[in-house]
Protein backbone atom coordinates (compact mmCIF):
# COMPACT_ATOMS: atom_id res chain seq x y z
CA UNK A 1 0.00 0.00 0.00
CA UNK A 2 1.66 3.46 -0.77
CA UNK A 3 1.53 6.16 1.74
CA UNK A 4 2.24 9.69 1.67
CA UNK A 5 4.67 10.73 4.19
CA UNK A 6 6.72 13.01 6.31
CA UNK A 7 9.89 12.51 7.08
CA UNK A 8 10.16 12.98 11.59
CA UNK A 9 13.24 14.25 11.36
CA UNK A 10 11.70 17.32 8.96
CA UNK A 11 9.13 17.78 11.68
CA UNK A 12 11.92 17.82 14.20
CA UNK A 13 13.31 20.53 12.57
CA UNK A 14 10.01 22.38 11.79
CA UNK A 15 9.09 22.65 15.00
CA UNK A 16 12.71 23.14 16.57
CA UNK A 17 11.76 19.96 18.68
CA UNK A 18 13.50 17.87 21.51
CA UNK A 19 13.61 14.22 21.08
CA UNK A 20 13.44 12.43 24.42
CA UNK A 21 12.67 8.85 22.71
CA UNK A 22 13.52 7.41 19.69
CA UNK A 23 16.87 6.08 18.92
CA UNK A 24 17.24 7.26 15.00
CA UNK A 25 14.86 9.61 13.18
CA UNK A 26 16.36 9.15 10.09
CA UNK A 27 14.41 7.50 7.41
CA UNK A 28 11.17 7.24 9.71
CA UNK A 29 8.44 8.62 8.37
CA UNK A 30 4.66 9.08 9.93
CA UNK A 31 1.30 9.44 7.40
CA UNK A 32 -0.71 11.50 9.38
CA UNK A 33 -1.06 14.14 12.39
CA UNK A 34 -3.46 13.98 14.71
CA UNK A 35 -4.01 16.78 16.92
CA UNK A 36 -6.16 16.65 20.08
CA UNK A 37 -5.88 16.55 23.94
CA UNK A 38 -9.30 14.01 24.31
CA UNK A 39 -7.79 10.51 24.16
CA UNK A 40 -10.97 8.67 23.42
CA UNK A 41 -11.04 10.42 20.44
CA UNK A 42 -7.46 9.26 19.60
CA UNK A 43 -8.65 5.55 20.32
CA UNK A 44 -11.63 6.08 17.55
CA UNK A 45 -10.29 8.07 15.14
CA UNK A 46 -6.66 7.80 15.19
CA UNK A 47 -5.36 5.93 12.21
CA UNK A 48 -2.17 3.76 12.30
CA UNK A 49 1.65 5.15 11.55
CA UNK A 50 0.46 8.63 12.64
CA UNK A 51 2.01 11.34 14.82
CA UNK A 52 0.15 12.40 17.91
CA UNK A 53 0.05 15.95 18.77
CA UNK A 54 -0.75 16.81 22.23
CA UNK A 55 -0.70 19.06 24.81
CA UNK A 56 -1.43 16.17 26.86
CA UNK A 57 1.63 15.37 29.09
CA UNK A 58 0.48 12.20 30.80
CA UNK A 59 0.83 8.62 30.41
CA UNK A 60 -2.47 8.51 29.19
CA UNK A 61 -0.77 9.96 25.35
CA UNK A 62 1.80 7.36 25.18
CA UNK A 63 -0.55 4.82 26.14
CA UNK A 64 -3.33 5.95 23.43
CA UNK A 65 -0.50 6.53 21.04
CA UNK A 66 0.65 2.74 21.59
CA UNK A 67 -2.88 1.63 21.40
CA UNK A 68 -3.66 3.32 18.47
CA UNK A 69 -0.80 1.91 16.83
CA UNK A 70 0.69 6.11 16.05
CA UNK A 71 4.43 6.21 15.85
CA UNK A 72 5.07 8.59 18.71
CA UNK A 73 4.04 11.97 20.22
CA UNK A 74 4.93 15.01 20.29
CA UNK A 75 3.88 17.47 23.84
CA UNK A 76 3.44 20.73 23.01
CA UNK A 77 4.30 24.08 25.00
CA UNK A 78 7.61 22.87 26.33
CA UNK A 79 6.02 20.09 28.89
CA UNK A 80 8.69 17.87 29.68
CA UNK A 81 7.63 14.01 29.52
CA UNK A 82 8.45 12.31 32.90
CA UNK A 83 10.58 9.15 33.28
CA UNK A 84 7.37 6.96 33.24
CA UNK A 85 6.52 8.02 29.91
CA UNK A 86 10.17 7.76 28.58
CA UNK A 87 10.38 4.46 29.88
CA UNK A 88 6.76 3.14 28.36
CA UNK A 89 7.14 4.59 25.20
CA UNK A 90 10.89 3.34 24.45
CA UNK A 91 9.70 -0.08 25.86
CA UNK A 92 6.80 0.65 22.77
CA UNK A 93 9.05 1.69 20.44
CA UNK A 94 7.73 4.93 20.25
CA UNK A 95 8.85 8.45 19.33
CA UNK A 96 8.33 11.04 22.09
CA UNK A 97 9.31 14.81 21.43
CA UNK A 98 8.52 18.03 22.75
CA UNK A 99 8.37 21.44 21.52
CA UNK A 100 7.62 25.20 22.31
CA UNK A 101 4.98 25.61 20.20
CA UNK A 102 1.55 25.47 20.98
CA UNK A 103 -0.97 23.59 19.12
CA UNK A 104 -2.23 25.93 16.31
CA UNK A 105 1.35 27.19 15.64
CA UNK A 106 2.73 23.61 15.41
CA UNK A 107 0.19 22.55 13.38
CA UNK A 108 1.34 25.77 10.73
CA UNK A 109 4.36 24.40 10.83
CA UNK A 110 3.88 21.13 9.78
CA UNK A 111 1.46 22.19 7.00
CA UNK A 112 4.57 24.24 6.04
CA UNK A 113 7.26 21.35 5.68
CA UNK A 114 8.51 22.04 2.01
CA UNK A 115 10.04 19.83 0.18
CA UNK A 116 9.42 16.37 -1.17
CA UNK A 117 6.75 14.33 -0.10
CA UNK A 118 8.28 10.85 -0.61
CA UNK A 119 5.88 7.89 -1.53
CA UNK A 120 6.21 4.85 1.28
CA UNK A 121 5.76 1.70 -0.04
CA UNK A 122 3.69 -1.20 1.61
CA UNK A 123 3.90 1.21 5.35
CA UNK A 124 0.42 -1.08 6.44
CA UNK A 125 2.31 -4.18 5.37
CA UNK A 126 4.50 -4.84 8.58
CA UNK A 127 2.84 -2.90 11.14
CA UNK A 128 -0.44 -4.02 9.47
CA UNK A 129 -2.81 -5.00 12.33
CA UNK A 130 -6.26 -5.98 11.97
CA UNK A 131 -9.37 -3.92 11.07
CA UNK A 132 -10.11 -2.15 15.05
CA UNK A 133 -13.54 -2.57 15.43
CA UNK A 134 -13.67 -0.60 18.49
CA UNK A 135 -12.05 0.72 21.72
CA UNK A 136 -13.50 2.30 25.17
CA UNK A 137 -11.77 4.24 27.99
CA UNK A 138 -12.96 3.71 31.87
CA UNK A 139 -11.89 4.66 35.09
CA UNK A 140 -12.16 2.83 38.07
CA UNK A 141 -12.19 4.29 41.74
CA UNK A 142 -10.29 2.75 44.44
CA UNK A 143 -11.63 1.69 47.48
CA UNK A 144 -14.78 1.65 46.14
CA UNK A 145 -16.38 -1.89 46.74
CA UNK A 146 -20.12 -0.29 46.05
CA UNK A 147 -19.20 0.57 42.33
CA UNK A 148 -16.34 -2.57 41.66
CA UNK A 149 -17.52 -5.02 38.95
CA UNK A 150 -19.31 -1.94 36.85
CA UNK A 151 -16.00 -1.96 34.35
CA UNK A 152 -15.76 -5.45 33.74
CA UNK A 153 -19.67 -6.05 33.12
CA UNK A 154 -19.42 -3.24 31.03
CA UNK A 155 -16.10 -4.67 29.07
CA UNK A 156 -18.61 -8.23 29.09
CA UNK A 157 -21.59 -6.51 27.41
CA UNK A 158 -19.53 -4.47 24.23
CA UNK A 159 -17.96 -7.65 23.31
CA UNK A 160 -21.12 -9.50 23.90
CA UNK A 161 -22.84 -7.07 21.25
CA UNK A 162 -19.99 -7.28 19.03
CA UNK A 163 -20.64 -10.48 18.98
CA UNK A 164 -17.58 -12.87 20.36
CA UNK A 165 -17.46 -16.50 21.68
CA UNK A 166 -18.86 -16.74 24.84
CA UNK A 167 -15.72 -18.76 26.22
CA UNK A 168 -13.59 -15.61 24.85
CA UNK A 169 -15.85 -13.61 26.21
CA UNK A 170 -15.80 -15.13 29.76
CA UNK A 171 -11.96 -15.53 29.69
CA UNK A 172 -12.29 -11.27 28.98
CA UNK A 173 -14.65 -10.75 31.71
CA UNK A 174 -12.75 -12.81 34.64
CA UNK A 175 -9.77 -11.52 34.00
CA UNK A 176 -11.05 -7.80 33.76
CA UNK A 177 -12.78 -8.45 37.03
CA UNK A 178 -9.97 -9.68 38.78
CA UNK A 179 -7.70 -6.51 37.57
CA UNK A 180 -10.63 -4.48 38.46
CA UNK A 181 -10.97 -5.85 42.12
CA UNK A 182 -6.96 -5.47 42.56
CA UNK A 183 -7.35 -1.40 41.62
CA UNK A 184 -10.36 -1.51 44.09
CA UNK A 185 -8.81 -3.30 47.17
CA UNK A 186 -4.88 -1.96 46.98
CA UNK A 187 -4.90 1.69 44.95
CA UNK A 188 -5.88 4.79 44.32
CA UNK A 189 -7.59 5.35 40.99
CA UNK A 190 -7.08 3.40 37.50
CA UNK A 191 -7.76 3.97 34.07
CA UNK A 192 -8.77 1.43 31.70
CA UNK A 193 -8.33 0.58 27.77
CA UNK A 194 -10.47 -2.05 25.65
CA UNK A 195 -8.98 -2.81 22.19
CA UNK A 196 -11.18 -5.30 20.20
CA UNK A 197 -10.21 -6.51 16.54
CA UNK A 198 -11.32 -9.28 14.78
CA UNK A 199 -8.30 -10.54 16.02
CA UNK A 200 -7.52 -9.92 19.12
CA UNK A 201 -8.87 -8.76 22.19
CA UNK A 202 -6.14 -6.10 24.18
CA UNK A 203 -7.01 -4.80 27.67
CA UNK A 204 -4.89 -2.18 29.43
CA UNK A 205 -5.42 -1.26 33.51
CA UNK A 206 -2.82 1.29 34.58
CA UNK A 207 -3.33 2.24 38.32
CA UNK A 208 -2.15 4.97 40.55
CA UNK A 209 -1.69 3.81 43.37
CA UNK A 210 1.42 1.92 45.92
CA UNK A 211 2.11 -0.56 43.55
CA UNK A 212 3.23 -4.18 44.23
CA UNK A 213 6.56 -5.29 46.18
CA UNK A 214 7.17 -8.39 44.96
CA UNK A 215 5.76 -9.16 41.39
CA UNK A 216 7.08 -12.90 41.75
CA UNK A 217 5.60 -13.39 45.09
CA UNK A 218 2.34 -11.49 44.12
CA UNK A 219 1.87 -14.31 41.32
CA UNK A 220 2.33 -17.25 43.76
CA UNK A 221 -1.11 -18.35 44.06
CA UNK A 222 -2.24 -18.14 47.29
CA UNK A 223 -0.27 -14.88 48.52
CA UNK A 224 -2.35 -12.47 49.23
CA UNK A 225 -2.06 -8.43 50.61
CA UNK A 226 -5.65 -8.03 51.25
CA UNK A 227 -7.22 -6.98 54.75
CA UNK A 228 -8.68 -9.35 56.95
CA UNK A 229 -12.37 -6.78 56.08
CA UNK A 230 -11.55 -7.76 52.45
CA UNK A 231 -11.12 -11.83 52.66
CA UNK A 232 -14.53 -11.58 54.83
CA UNK A 233 -15.96 -10.23 51.54
CA UNK A 234 -14.97 -13.30 49.88
CA UNK A 235 -11.81 -11.31 48.48
CA UNK A 236 -7.78 -12.29 48.77
CA UNK A 237 -7.75 -15.23 48.03
CA UNK A 238 -4.68 -14.55 46.27
CA UNK A 239 -6.07 -16.06 43.36
CA UNK A 240 -6.37 -12.50 41.32
CA UNK A 241 -3.00 -12.27 39.03
CA UNK A 242 -2.70 -16.11 38.51
CA UNK A 243 -6.05 -16.12 37.51
CA UNK A 244 -5.65 -13.36 34.59
CA UNK A 245 -2.42 -14.52 33.57
CA UNK A 246 -4.55 -18.37 33.41
CA UNK A 247 -7.22 -17.06 31.16
CA UNK A 248 -5.07 -14.68 28.75
CA UNK A 249 -2.86 -15.70 25.77
CA UNK A 250 -0.78 -12.74 26.75
CA UNK A 251 0.50 -11.17 30.28
CA UNK A 252 2.08 -8.27 30.80
CA UNK A 253 2.25 -6.45 34.50
CA UNK A 254 5.36 -3.51 35.76
CA UNK A 255 4.59 -2.20 38.78
CA UNK A 256 6.49 0.81 41.11
CA UNK A 257 6.34 1.29 44.71
CA UNK A 258 4.21 4.35 45.42
CA UNK A 259 3.80 4.81 41.90
CA UNK A 260 1.41 2.12 40.41
CA UNK A 261 1.27 -0.96 38.79
CA UNK A 262 0.57 -1.50 34.64
CA UNK A 263 -0.95 -4.21 33.33
CA UNK A 264 -1.54 -5.30 29.98
CA UNK A 265 -3.50 -8.47 28.95
CA UNK A 266 -4.27 -9.88 24.97
CA UNK A 267 -6.73 -12.45 24.19
CA UNK A 268 -6.46 -13.89 20.69
CA UNK A 269 -9.75 -14.50 18.65
CA UNK A 270 -9.50 -17.86 16.78
CA UNK B 1 -33.98 -29.09 35.29
CA UNK B 2 -35.09 -25.61 35.17
CA UNK B 3 -34.96 -22.88 37.77
CA UNK B 4 -38.15 -22.74 38.50
CA UNK B 5 -38.88 -26.07 39.35
CA UNK B 6 -35.90 -26.01 42.04
CA UNK B 7 -37.58 -22.82 43.30
CA UNK B 8 -40.73 -24.89 43.84
CA UNK B 9 -39.38 -28.38 45.00
CA UNK B 10 -36.64 -26.48 47.32
CA UNK B 11 -39.34 -23.57 48.55
CA UNK B 12 -36.76 -21.32 47.95
CA UNK B 13 -37.21 -17.69 48.98
CA UNK B 14 -37.27 -15.72 45.33
CA UNK B 15 -35.42 -11.95 46.00
CA UNK B 16 -35.48 -10.49 42.63
CA UNK B 17 -37.12 -11.30 38.99
CA UNK B 18 -36.79 -14.75 38.22
CA UNK B 19 -35.88 -15.75 34.37
CA UNK B 20 -36.40 -19.12 34.24
CA UNK B 21 -32.99 -21.14 32.91
CA UNK B 22 -31.42 -24.19 32.65
CA UNK B 23 -29.21 -25.18 35.42
CA UNK B 24 -26.10 -26.99 34.45
CA UNK B 25 -24.48 -27.93 38.00
CA UNK B 26 -23.96 -26.65 41.11
CA UNK B 27 -20.82 -24.63 42.90
CA UNK B 28 -20.43 -23.87 46.31
CA UNK B 29 -18.08 -21.23 47.33
CA UNK B 30 -17.44 -18.00 49.24
CA UNK B 31 -14.68 -16.39 47.90
CA UNK B 32 -15.08 -14.97 44.91
CA UNK B 33 -11.87 -15.86 42.66
CA UNK B 34 -12.80 -19.34 43.21
CA UNK B 35 -16.35 -18.87 41.82
CA UNK B 36 -15.00 -16.74 38.95
CA UNK B 37 -12.33 -19.03 38.17
CA UNK B 38 -14.11 -22.14 38.82
CA UNK B 39 -17.79 -22.00 38.11
CA UNK B 40 -19.74 -22.87 35.42
CA UNK B 41 -22.02 -20.75 32.89
CA UNK B 42 -25.40 -21.52 34.29
CA UNK B 43 -24.31 -23.05 37.48
CA UNK B 44 -26.36 -22.77 40.94
CA UNK B 45 -24.12 -20.86 43.25
CA UNK B 46 -24.60 -21.37 47.12
CA UNK B 47 -23.16 -18.71 49.26
CA UNK B 48 -23.53 -16.78 52.19
CA UNK B 49 -21.67 -13.58 50.90
CA UNK B 50 -24.81 -10.89 50.00
CA UNK B 51 -23.37 -7.75 49.07
CA UNK B 52 -23.22 -6.15 45.86
CA UNK B 53 -20.34 -7.69 44.27
CA UNK B 54 -21.66 -11.04 44.32
CA UNK B 55 -24.09 -9.74 41.57
CA UNK B 56 -20.83 -8.35 39.65
CA UNK B 57 -19.24 -12.16 39.39
CA UNK B 58 -22.58 -14.18 39.01
CA UNK B 59 -23.42 -11.74 36.13
CA UNK B 60 -19.82 -11.74 34.58
CA UNK B 61 -19.46 -16.38 34.48
CA UNK B 62 -23.27 -16.51 33.60
CA UNK B 63 -24.38 -17.79 37.06
CA UNK B 64 -27.86 -19.09 36.59
CA UNK B 65 -28.81 -17.94 40.22
CA UNK B 66 -26.96 -17.02 43.56
CA UNK B 67 -28.44 -19.05 46.92
CA UNK B 68 -27.48 -17.10 49.72
CA UNK B 69 -28.09 -19.69 52.73
CA UNK B 70 -28.43 -19.18 56.41
CA UNK B 71 -31.13 -16.78 55.81
CA UNK B 72 -28.34 -14.09 55.78
CA UNK B 73 -30.00 -11.04 55.02
CA UNK B 74 -29.47 -9.69 51.68
CA UNK B 75 -29.30 -5.90 51.56
CA UNK B 76 -31.50 -3.82 49.20
CA UNK B 77 -28.27 -2.63 46.90
CA UNK B 78 -27.62 -6.02 46.35
CA UNK B 79 -31.59 -6.70 44.62
CA UNK B 80 -31.22 -3.69 43.43
CA UNK B 81 -28.00 -4.63 41.15
CA UNK B 82 -29.15 -7.55 40.24
CA UNK B 83 -32.62 -6.80 39.24
CA UNK B 84 -30.95 -4.61 36.81
CA UNK B 85 -28.95 -6.86 35.39
CA UNK B 86 -30.89 -9.79 35.33
CA UNK B 87 -29.15 -11.83 38.26
CA UNK B 88 -31.30 -14.13 40.24
CA UNK B 89 -30.90 -14.40 43.19
CA UNK B 90 -33.01 -16.76 46.02
CA UNK B 91 -32.63 -17.37 49.59
CA UNK B 92 -32.67 -20.40 52.18
CA UNK B 93 -33.27 -21.06 55.54
CA UNK B 94 -31.26 -23.86 55.96
CA UNK B 95 -27.49 -24.25 55.98
CA UNK B 96 -25.12 -24.89 53.18
CA UNK B 97 -25.13 -28.71 53.38
CA UNK B 98 -28.41 -29.43 53.92
CA UNK B 99 -29.28 -27.10 50.86
CA UNK B 100 -26.08 -29.33 48.97
CA UNK B 101 -27.64 -32.39 50.17
CA UNK B 102 -31.72 -31.50 48.62
CA UNK B 103 -30.47 -30.54 45.74
CA UNK B 104 -28.74 -33.88 45.43
CA UNK B 105 -32.31 -35.53 46.38
CA UNK B 106 -33.95 -33.10 44.06
CA UNK B 107 -31.30 -34.66 41.41
CA UNK B 108 -29.16 -32.25 40.95
CA UNK B 109 -25.67 -33.54 39.82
Amino acid sequence: MRQQGIAIEKIRDALKASVFAGEVLEGEYITDIYASDLMSDVLAFGKAGSLLLTGLNTIQAAISAYVAEFKGIIILRNKMPDTEILTFAKEKHLFVLSTDADMYEACVKIANIKGEVPVIENITETTKKPGIITTHTFFIDGQDFASAGIVSTQVKSILKSIGYDSLLIRRVAISTYEAEMNVVMHAKRADVFLSASDKEIGVIINDEGKGIENIELAMKEGYSTATEEQRAMGFGAGMGLPNIKKNSDVFKIESKINKGTFIEIIFYVK
Amino acid sequence: MKLQEIINKLTLNVLTVVEDKDITGVFISDMLSDVMSNAQSGNLWITVQSHKNIVSAANLIDISAVIVTYNKKVPEDTIELANRYHVVILSSPLATFELASRLVEAGIK
